[in-house]
């Protein structure tokens, strides 16, 4: 039995090596966050002192025409681009896992939009789907389409374009999630599978999806919160124009804390957002220990 | 027992080191500089690309042997959110402040960050008189917190070799708005590669919208906007003709002003006077293929006089948190008086001190055009600050800026588009 000194040392030693991590994350990270979460519930300009505004800052929401477009506008995003991703990443995943030709060029292909510069994929995308000289409606015009999509530039297809973009550019990342996740499976049950005459749709249904459920879940997580926190892939593409067709609620904490100096209503609405994403997790948890 | 004692001992010498680096990272290596110079601060954008910052501290300097001016360059795209923020963090180091547009300069005053200059206007002889009644425009309750250096003002840049080839006379120094349209749609021709666009505006509000508060009658701060369906109309229409190159096209392909400009695919192009510095410039060092090219005053409405144009201020200002006010103020005093106006009109930029000689400086600078119009287009008679001051500038842009871009994107029809501008915006007033 090690003696009581010799344990708190031990422990010191411990903490000794977590606090640079900590210290760091405390700074930057937890005293911020807590700092947000009171200032929702104050004014402040960030020079002027600062005055205590209760619940005000959450009841000007409702009746804040950005903030309302803002929180549509994500619930849009986010619930089109993570089943889009989720699919076409298991997809990628599914067929490039197999025993096909040149895989390893197919897999790099996939992932490079990930690592892709941000900056220059959004300039080239913008240039693609130009409405006017892009290639994309040159080449729908020319199959013979007379009404060609606006994308970028018009207000009902601004968020879809947003939307293939975040597809195209997060799917070879989970992609390789799922190759890990899917090398894991054990081949006996494919065997086993095939023993029992099951085609590769039915193996593919009762075989790889139940098997694949943990890492679907992790991907879904994941996803969920990453289209929640969406800002820059939308201040590259749309600048969340038209109007606020594509405004989305980290753009609206943008504007309202350092275009507008009004950092509590900012800090609400952030509040807002933490609560969602939340709650979507929350969810998730509940639905996937109810399938287990 | 002794190798754990030694582990906590190398552990907290580790932490040390480590903090001591950190610190050193974050704060600035102090030089020590000799006791009788005075180092002042300025946060500006752009070095390289700006021609008179150079040039003014040289002179400054000169004059002052005993100060030395530093530059801090915060960029140019979000150089108001940068500086608020660094001030707002209440760093000192800073003493002398660029104020880059109104709603900025609004947030600064209210913020508490900018020195007010009353007393020292008043005890110096700055002789306010000279800048053209733009310190009163950015006066707030009797107080300035900035003193105007640049004064830049809209006008209309012509490319002469496109008119030459149309066989089309040169705009005028006293256009209607229709005549202007009619002029821009005759100056239009070809297609494809050899598209020649008559009129260009950039993806701004600013270049729509600001021909609706020409006649004095209208600020943009109104919160009613039906006043803008006119100037909306011409250009949708314009637009629709394929006589100036499609909005939606210019924002999505973030094509800058200043590349169709360079290469002869516009005849006009409205924009403000700070491009004839850098169009110079280009020419100069064979960067542009337009070479032979006039400015004329801005287009006005039917009714209002010639030379009536919007204008934007560039001021300096001392940081509230500055240890060496006085001698920041001094530096202020000389770049924003006439010795540092005459400085900065030998780069081919307006200075916010518009005399006969900063006027004739700029004028016959290499490179500025010959032409006795192109110098009559730098006399305006009245400017209207394209955005006035008022306490809720920064979030009634935020407004603007999104109708507009809907209106021109043909995403809502123009009464429609107004309509909503004038709600939001006067939600925005009435809170």
């Amino acid at each position: 039995m090690p003696s009581r000194k010799a344990q708190i040392q031990k422990q010191l030693v411990a903490y000794s090596f977590i606090a640079p991590n900590f210290l760091g994350f405390a700074i930057f990270t937890l005293v911020p966050i807590l700092f947000a979460f009171a200032l929702a519930f104050l004014n402040w300009d960030g020079s002027n002192p600062i005055t205590w505004a209760g619940l005000s800052n959450f009841k000007d929401l409702l009746d804040d025409d950005q903030f309302k477009a803002a929180l549509r506008n994500t619930i849009v995003y986010a619930a089109g681009t993570v089943p889009l991703t989720l699919v076409c990443s298991l997809f990628l995943a599914v067929i490039l896992n197999q025993g096909v030709r040149g895989k390893g060029f197919f897999r790099t292909v996939s992932f490079f939009p990930y690592i892709a510069s941000l900056v220059a994929v959004a300039a080239v995308w913008n240039m693609i789907f130009n409405p006017e000289k892009g290639p994309v409606n040159m080449g729908l015009f020319k199959l013979g389409f007379e009404k060609v999509p606006g994308w970028a530039a018009d207000k009902n297809w601004a968020m879809v374009t947003i939307i293939l973009f975040s597809v195209w550019k997060y799917m070879g990342y989970y992609m390789i999630i799922y190759l890990a996740g899917l090398q894991g499976i054990n081949a006996e049950l494919y065997e086993a599978a095939n023993l029992d005459g099951t085609n590769a749709w039915q193996r593919f249904r009762y075989v790889t999806v139940p098997q694949l459920r943990p890492t679907t879940f992790f991907v879904l997580v994941m996803l969920t919160i990453q289209c929640f926190k969406v800002y820059d892939i939308v201040y590259m593409l749309t600048q969340a124009g038209p109007g606020t067709a594509t405004l989305v609620l980290v753009y609206d904490i943008y504007n309202k804390a350092f275009i507008s100096w009004n950092l509590g209503s900012a800090s609400a609405v952030a509040m807002v957002l933490f609560i969602l994403v939340l709650a979507v997790t929350l969810l998730q948890f509940q639905g996937e220990k109810k399938m287990q | 027992m002794r190798t754990t004692k030694k582990g906590i001992v190398l552990m907290l010498i580790l932490a040390l080191v480590t903090g001591f680096l950190f610190a050193n990272g974050v704060s600035e290596t102090a030089t020590p500089a000799a006791s009788s110079t005075t180092t002042l601060k300025w946060a500006l954008w752009d070095i390289s690309s700006t021609t008179y910052y150079e040039p003014l501290i040289k002179a400054y300097e000169q004059a002052h042997p005993n100060v030395k001016i530093e530059m801090l360059d915060l960029g140019s795209a979000d150089f108001m959110t940068m500086l608020q923020t660094q001030l707002s963090g209440g760093d000192s180091s800073i003493d002398i402040v660029t104020i880059k547009d109104i709603p900025g300069y609004n947030n600064l005053v209210k913020k508490n960050l900018l020195m007010n200059l009353n007393a020292k206007i008043a005890s110096e002889n700055v002789d306010t008189s000279l800048y053209g009644g733009t310190t009163d425009q950015i006066s707030v309750g009797g107080n300035l917190y900035g003193i105007p250096f640049r004064s830049d003002f809209w006008i209309l840049y012509y490319n002469k070799a496109l008119f030459d080839k149309a066989g089309v006379a040169y705009p005028s120094n006293d256009m209607t708005l229709a005549q202007y349209d009619a002029l821009a749609r005759r100056m239009t021709s070809g297609v494809g590669a050899n598209k020649v666009y008559g009129a260009h505006y950039h993806t701004w509000r600013s270049d729509v919208q600001l021909f609706g508060i020409l006649d004095g009658k209208h600020t943009i701060v109104d919160g009613e906007y039906s006043f803008l369906k006119p100037y909306y109309e011409m250009i949708l229409n314009e637009q629709k003709d394929g006589i100036c190159q499609n909005y939606a096209t210019l924002k999505t392909s973030s094509t800058h002003y200043s590349g169709v400009f360079y290469n002869n695919s516009v005849a006009t192009m409205n924009m403000g006077s700070w491009f004839i510095a850098t169009l110079i410039d280009k020419i100069e060092k064979g960067e542009a293929d337009c070479k032979d090219w006039g400015i004329v005053k801005y287009p006005h409405p039917e009714g209002t006089a010639s030379g009536t144009t919007l204008g934007t201020i560039t001021s300096l200002g001392v940081s509230n948190a500055s240890k060496k006010k006085d001698a920041a103020f001094d530096f202020v005093k000389f770049v924003t008086g006439p010795a540092g106006a005459e400085i900065i009109a030998k780069t081919g930029t307006i200075p916010a001190i518009k005399n006969d000689k900063v006027i004739s400086i700029i004028s016959s600078k290499k490179g500025f055009p010959t032409d006795k119009a192109s110098a009559e287009a730098l006399k305006v008679t009245k400017t209207y600050l394209e955005m006035p001051l008022h306490e809720k500038a920064a979030e009634i842009e935020v407004v603007l800026n999104q109708v507009h871009d809907e209106i021109m994107t043909n995403n809502i029809s123009i009464d429609a588009g107004l309509e909503k501008m004038s709600t939001q915006v006067q939600k925005i007033l009435n809170k």
